[in-house]
């Protein structure tokens, strides 16, 4: 067995801890007990318990207990961070029995979820954002994350509305463009890459770590911020069961009102007019050149013909209770959804069971296991680009009842063809479980140990139907003009059945020390050390079988037909495996509840970076002054105002594959007479050995305040975050030989300012309501390049052969890039501006016109509690950015446009100076077609009433609610959404194949038995 | 108290030691799934160098622009297809307008480079192979050693003096190895110490397996290697190096030249060296070569480009063979059966390119023709008219063959003739002239505005020089 000096370091220091709290260990003459309880009668772990006016104490246990010896004359004072404190003067009776804890203002001393561990808010020394269950749960949501959508500052969430969809969740800005950007999300400490498989009502909290002080414990992955869900544990007492069943229904918020039968003719017909005006070339192909008939026989409205009234109905039933040593949270639930896109269904089924159960006084076993069965029919959002452009001219189904086909003018596909001839299923499944041992080894000191496994186990289906996909394409399609009348060429397959199965599964294994003790009544520490293992294998499977018989279709059975009769089957797969191990650290000082320092450390090793690089240091350092704990402060009016300073460096590991460069094998080259293909191999890329992580250093600054006895609540954060070797992109000249490739050169920076501010009140027993407010600013920017090799890379493509972004220096990612229209000339057509005045429009005068990244986010939420009514109002913007209408500008010609377009169009007779006239050229990619993307909408109306029942013996209590989700939204972009995720370079930002913002209204009932 | 808590400390102590030491450094490391690139062995030496005659496939090094550069900048073809389709700058070349932004300059530049890279992986990984066979070894080198050859050459008649690489660059080579010009006698020299090592260790055609065809040969080095002297006047190495091939008996002429670009024409006794292009599914061919350059239009195949000039087709002897051989002519019906209707756009189209089973192919059957044994015979007559000696031999060889009479005294302008004729769009015509010192007279005299000083060379791309801070240099001129 090799030495490992590291280690040996760890176990001295886990040595010294165990020594130093022996040597606390006190003699005194009897030995009183009790247990300490809170007003929920839940234990508290940790409370101080010790002699008035001496250094005698102890802490209660995590059953709330304690034992401290004490002569009779003594005074036992408990205390603990958010309660009152509590005195007993000594008596014979030694056992003190259950004593409660009255909490100081309940909301503000939380206990935080952070890393590996909990601390408590009133002491936590970075920024971090918590939502509770309880405030998720108040309207009907499927997906968790959407709902945290403003509810925590600096958390920029652009929310989908599209079945079974998550949302995009941007912490402090985006910081990398090649790295993964969504943050970490550990569901009961299974670190995870999304919380789509859980049940909204299963969570008990949810605490999003925005700084580095938080994150650094979370090392290469803390670099995009981490989402904590914590699921609910059952309660002491008897079983209840809560159930909750709601029902909605959802429609396109704003249509874009497109032109009609008669306006598409005379647009197109003026087009097709300019372009043989304008075409000077006889030599052109000028078949285009058709004019449409004036009398058409129809007026399609293709969004009408895609889409319908969506519905969900949601089902969640929970049971939770306990007796003596063992809890249990079970729940389950069902939600389906059909899609406002016909025929784009979800289901989902979601199983937990989460048991603690107590062995023995020395040791806590739990587990958590969750169960999510999903199914789609996913559907192309596609369709909705299909729909803006196809022509009104154009029928579902012609009179033969074949589909209406375009192709003789336009390259439009038919939407409902589209739809109809989409065959294709998906089944997703995931597990998470993990089983976790406290183990008290000597009273502060605990072992926790913790095996988790999570898998997804998700298969796709698709039926590729080319023959009804041909038939659908031009009226003059038959099946006996399928195949292609060259005799040589080969033979197309009527059809491709495909499947593929991909398995994800990880494993986790935790092993950390927690120590928290006060000493000295003043001195609180609290250490976390331990080490964290984890392996990740990816596996795929593909089959795919062509000319399976039509109706196999159904059940997607690749087993038809054998290779002898043309249903040619073939497949593949691939795989990789990814390791970490780390060492995790933290040390949490308080000084007398005023000065607070925390410190965390981990050690990353990761088998994906080559092995000099692999190994990776994060930190974090951050102090803490409540200042309103000091003497002077005694008089002010602040009930709390602490100040906070942080400092860390994180990483982002989740960066594509970088150090492994194949040998690829796709140069073949044909040898002999009979020209065998030979197979050829070679490096065609390079790497740069030191390619390893994004590292992140953050800076923060905070102070949080409370006035008014509680009533009014603020917290200002002031951070910078630089990811200091962000990678981008090298392209060497050609004589380099190989392909561009990925390096450490880039430095992108993130500066921001939170402001969260909330007023409560409760003016009766009857009536309480409180305003919470946050709204946050980012400025992110491309701050350094330290290549001249840079490959400035350009995206945001359009598919058209235009290109909308590019990502350069002194510009934030994901800039627009494009030509900016100075006017409309006299014949009705765009000019350009000429920046360089060479007279020429190309590449040189394109600017940049502002980023999809919005610079600032705000929410605020209302709610109010009138006797049994209860009133909540969310409201959530998002500013300052710039948003591309892909659809309006993908022209390629004779498109149907826009109503507004053809009323405001340039005429001979009406010139104007916004619109040009009729055309079937494909645009520029300019700035005619970007829009602002500020909005503002109502999120979420609820209102609620409960009957609460002492006489039934059924019900303990009712609450039927109505909510209405985004009824209403204010913004200045003409298209179906301004919210529209995406990659970067790819089309965030920029509304094609988007799917729309909806608008939701539910009726809904919970019952507690 | 003390014993218990001494008990779970070590329980502890054990807990995390068992723990730790079954997760050592052995716990990340995993077996490879995939060859990467610490995982190449002798077992990939043949496909190193089967992946450095892929390069012959591509776009870059053998369709559009390298079209571009050697034919469509001649006297022997024009832009043709629509007059409204640029092909993105080859109506440039016609008239010799392009410059250092154009993107044919850019591809041919950046594809041989790539090959030049396949090319030192291959040889500099199969030289620390040392469970190869030997035999086998030095073969392998010795054909990646005639690509890389091939390929500089080719960017020598391009460009001029270019870097030298012959290390697979890494990306901490200083930028002055990778962009630093060297002469174009260094070029020279580095081609001929290739192909001389080649001709040394490489087999003969004949001696080669049969399902190796394809694979350059002793010939084909010899071959190379005396068209490489041709460009430096080193007649004598010509004359030695052209006989030498003659002399073994490997060659011979096609009886009959229409079916040298046939597809029973593959490979044949008259083939030195030829890309072998493969159009049947599983396709391996030349990317868009016979696509290119098919007749446009309807009842056309393609997109019309390099076609034959009127000055080409007036130029042939009326009885000349190879006139019919090389153009396809509206209106005709060619040897396969297709009839080529009126409606198509041009005149005339390059029958060479032209793939009879795989037309309109994204990936051409096409073999095209590198070196053949015809020129051999030319460069052979050519030398000997420098030097004196048995010309019309040679010469009279090639024109018999396509149905001329012989020439009893030819002169070097008879050979200059012949190789035009001869060897129209095989990728030679503007370096010849260049070489034959012809170039300003023939061209100007077309109203093709050639500058002498400035048109022998074409333009380094801009792109590289601007990476390169000043140390690529451009061409005279341009």
């Amino acid at each position: 067995m090799k030495v490992h000096s590291k280690p040996s370091v760890f176990y001295i220091l886990i040595l010294s801890i165990c020594l130093i709290s022996i040597s606390f260990e006190l003699e005194a003459q009897d030995l009183y007990s009790g247990v300490v309880i809170d007003e929920n009668s839940s234990p508290i772990i940790g409370a101080s318990v010790f002699l008035k006016n001496s250094t005698i104490g102890t802490q209660t246990d995590f059953n709330g207990k304690f034992n401290l010896k004490a002569e009779i004359s003594d005074t036992i004072v408990i205390t603990y961070i958010g309660f009152k404190d509590q005195e007993f003067n000594l008596t014979y009776e030694k056992d003190l029995g259950i004593i409660t804890l009255i909490e100081n203002i309940d909301e503000l001393n939380e206990v935080v979820v952070v890393g590996y561990g909990n601390q408590i808010k009133e002491i936590l020394t970075s920024s971090v954002s918590s939502v509770k269950g309880d405030d998720l749960t108040i309207e009907p949501i499927i997906n968790a994350n959407q709902a945290l959508q403003g509810k925590a500052a600096g958390v920029q969430i652009i929310a989908s509305d599209a079945p079974g969809a998550g949302s995009q969740v941007i912490i402090r800005g985006l910081g990398t463009i090649q790295g993964g950007r969504e943050p970490l999300y550990v569901v009961d400490g299974i670190l995870t890459n999304n919380i789509n498989n859980i049940n909204t009502s299963d969570i008990e909290t949810i605490s999003i770590l925005k700084d580095a002080a938080s994150l650094a414990i979370y090392g290469n992955r803390g670099a995009n911020g981490v989402v904590i869900v914590s699921t609910k544990k059952g309660h002491e007492g008897k079983f209840s069961i809560n159930a909750n069943s709601s029902f909605g229904f959802r429609n396109i918020s704003k249509k874009t009102l497109m032109a009609d039968t008669n306006s598409f003719v005379t647009f197109s017909n003026e087009a097709i007019f300019w372009n043989l005006l304008s075409d000077s070339n006889p030599y052109n192909d000028n078949s285009l050149s058709y004019f449409f008939p004036t009398n058409q026989l129809y007026n399609t409205n293709w969004i009408e013909e895609i889409s319908q009234l969506g519905i969900i109905t949601n089902y969640n039933i929970s049971a939770s209770g306990g007796q003596n040593d063992i809890k249990s949270f079970t729940s389950f639930s069902l939600n389906q959804e059909e899609g406002i896109l016909i025929g784009n269904d979800f289901e989902r089924a979601t199983f937990r069971s989460n048991i603690n159960f107590k062995v023995s006084n020395k040791i806590d076993y739990s587990h958590n296991i969750s169960i999510q069965l999903a199914n789609t029919t996913p559907k192309s959002f596609g369709v909705f680009t299909s729909a803006y452009k196809q022509s009104p001219i154009i029928p579902v189904r012609d009179e033969n009842g074949r589909y209406g086909s375009s192709i003789a003018f336009n390259n439009v596909a038919n939407p409902v063809a589209q739809l109809d001839l989409q065959n294709e299923r998906q089944r997703y499944l995931k597990l998470q479980g993990s089983f976790k041992l406290d183990y008290k080894i000597i009273k502060p000191l605990v072992l926790t140990s913790r095996f988790s496994i999570e898998t997804n186990y998700n298969r796709f289906y698709n039926f590729d139907n080319r023959l009804a996909t041909f038939l659908s394409l031009e009226p003059g399609n038959t099946v006996n003009n399928f195949q292609p009348t060259d005799p040589d060429s080969p033979e197309i397959p009527e059809n491709i059945l495909s499947v593929s199965h991909n398995n994800d599964y990880r494993w986790f294994f935790d092993n950390y020390l927690t120590y928290n003790k006060t000493f000295i009544e003043k001195h609180n520490i609290d250490v976390t050390l331990g080490i964290v293992a984890e392996a990740n294998k990816y596996e795929s499977l593909f089959g795919s079988r062509i000319n399976v018989p039509e109706d196999s279709n159904l059940n997607f059975n690749l087993n038809l037909g054998n290779n002898d009769d043309g249903t040619e089957e073939s497949g593949g797969g691939f795989s990789e495996e990814r390791k970490l191990y780390s060492y995790i650290s933290r040390l949490n000082y308080v000084y007398n509840n005023k000065y607070i320092f925390n410190a965390s450390y981990r050690r990353d090793s990761a088998n994906f970076f080559t092995k000099k690089y692999r190994h990776g240091n994060f930190f974090a350092f951050s102090t803490g002054w409540l200042m309103s704990e000091e003497d002077f402060m005694e008089n002010s009016s602040f009930d709390k105002l602490k100040f906070r300073v942080s400092y860390g460096e994180l990483g982002n590991s989740q960066i594509p594959r970088l150090n492994i460069v194949r040998f690829n094998q796709g140069f073949p080259y044909p040898f002999g007479p009979g020209q065998n293909i030979q197979q050829g191999g070679t490096i065609t890329a390079t790497i740069q050995e030191d390619l390893s992580w994004e590292t992140t250093c953050e800076y923060n600054f905070g102070f949080e305040f409370s006035l008014l006895n509680y009533k009014l609540n603020g917290e200002v954060d002031l951070y910078k975050k630089i990811n200091e070797n962000a990678i981008l992109p090298i392209e060497l000249p050609d004589t380099f030989g190989f392909d561009s490739f990925l390096s450490h050169i880039g430095e992108i920076s993130n500066r921001g300012v939170e402001l969260s501010i909330n007023w409560n009140d409760k003016l009766n027993d009857n009536f309480f309501y409180s305003i919470e407010s946050n709204i946050a600013y980012n400025k992110n920017e491309l701050s350094k390049i330290s290549n001249q090799f840079f490959a400035n890379q350009i995206g945001g493509g359009i598919n058209n052969g235009q290109y909308t972004k590019k990502v350069s220096l002194g510009q934030p990612l994901g800039s627009f890039f494009l030509y900016k229209v100075a006017g409309i000339d006299d014949k009705g057509q765009f000019v350009y501006k000429d920046f360089n005045g060479d007279q020429e429009i190309n590449e040189e005068d394109r600017r940049f016109f502002g980023s999809f990244i919005p610079s600032i986010t705000a929410a605020s939420n209302f709610k109010i509690e009138f006797e049994n009514f209860d009133f909540n109002l969310n409201v959530y913007g998002s500013f300052d950015n710039k948003v591309y209408n892909g659809k309006k500008a993908q022209r390629f010609g004779n498109e149907n446009i826009e109503k507004y377009v053809f009323n405001n169009r340039w005429t001979t007779a009406r010139p104007s100076n916004t619109t040009p006239r009729a055309s079937n050229s494909i645009p520029l990619s300019s700035n005619y077609f970007l829009e602002s993307g500020d909005f503002l909408r109502i999120n979420n109306i609820t209102i609620g009433y409960t009957f609460e029942s002492t006489k039934s013996k059924i019900f303990k209590k009712i609450r039927t609610y109505a909510t209405a989700k985004n009824p209403l939204m204010f913004k200045r972009f003409s298209g179906f959404t301004p919210e529209l995720p995406g990659s970067p370079l790819g089309l965030a930002g920029i509304e094609l194949d988007a799917y729309p913002t909806l608008s939701s209204y539910f009726l809904g009932v919970n019952l507690l038995f | 108290m003390k014993k218990s808590f001494n008990k779970s400390v070590f329980y502890f102590l054990i807990t995390l030691l068992v723990i730790h030491f079954s997760c050592t450094d052995k716990f990340l490391e995993i077996s490879a799934n995939e060859i990467t690139i610490d995982g190449i062995t002798s077992e990939q030496a043949i496909e190193l160098v089967n992946s450095t005659y892929n390069i012959l496939l591509s776009w870059q090094v053998s369709s559009f622009s390298w079209n571009a550069i050697t034919s469509i900048s001649s006297d022997d073809a024009d832009k043709g297809s629509d007059p409204g389709d640029t092909g993105a700058d080859k109506h440039l070349f016609d008239i010799l307008a392009h410059d250092a932004t154009s993107i044919s300059v850019a591809e041919v530049w950046e594809g041989h480079y790539k090959g030049i890279q396949r090319a030192n992986q291959a040889i500099n990984r199969i030289k620390l192979f040392e469970d190869l066979d030997y035999e086998l070894k030095i073969r392998l080198i010795g054909e990646a050693k005639f690509l890389r050859a091939l390929f500089y050459f080719r960017l020598l008649q391009t460009y001029g003096g270019v870097p030298i690489i012959n290390e697979t660059p890494d990306i901490n080579s200083p930028i002055e190895v990778l962009l630093r010009r060297a002469s174009k006698v260094e070029v020279f020299e580095f081609i001929e110490n290739d192909l001389i090592e080649s001709i040394n260790v490489l087999p003969e055609k004949s001696e080669y397996p049969d399902n190796q065809l394809g694979r350059a040969t002793k010939g084909a080095a010899k071959a190379l290697l005396a068209k490489v002297s041709m460009y430096q006047n080193k007649w004598e190495t010509v004359l030695e190096l052209t006989s030498e091939v003659i002399k073994s008996g490997e060659y011979n002429l096609t009886p009959n030249y229409e079916d040298i670009w046939r597809e029973i024409g593959e490979n044949n006794q008259e083939s030195i060296f030829e890309v072998q292009a493969k159009g049947e599914l599983p396709s391996v061919g030349v990317d868009q070569y016979s696509l290119t350059q098919g007749a446009r239009g309807e009842g056309g195949w393609g997109w019309g480009f390099n076609v034959p000039s009127e000055n080409l087709l007036n130029s042939y002897d009326p009885n000349d063979l190879r006139k019919d051989a090389t153009i396809i002519f509206r209106g005709e019906t060619l040897y396969d059966g297709r009839f080529v209707p009126e409606t198509v756009v041009n005149p005339m189209y390059n029958q060479k390119a032209y793939s009879s089973a795989f037309t309109d192919y994204q990936q051409t059957g096409k073999n095209i023709r590198i070196l053949r044994y015809a020129e051999v015979l030319l460069m052979n007559a050519e030398a000997a008219s420098q030097l004196g000696g048995d010309v019309s031999g040679p010469l009279n060889q090639v024109r018999n063959r396509a149905g001329l009479e012989s020439i009893i005294n030819p002169s070097q302008f008879d050979v200059w003739n012949e190789r035009r004729w001869e060897l129209a769009f095989e990728h030679d015509r503007y370096f010849d002239l260049v070489r034959q010192g012809r170039a300003e007279t023939i061209l100007q005299s077309l109203g093709i505005p050639f500058v002498a000083g400035k048109h022998e060379l074409f333009p380094i791309p801009n792109v590289q020089i601007d990476l390169s801070d000043g140390i690529l240099q451009q061409n005279p001129g341009w």
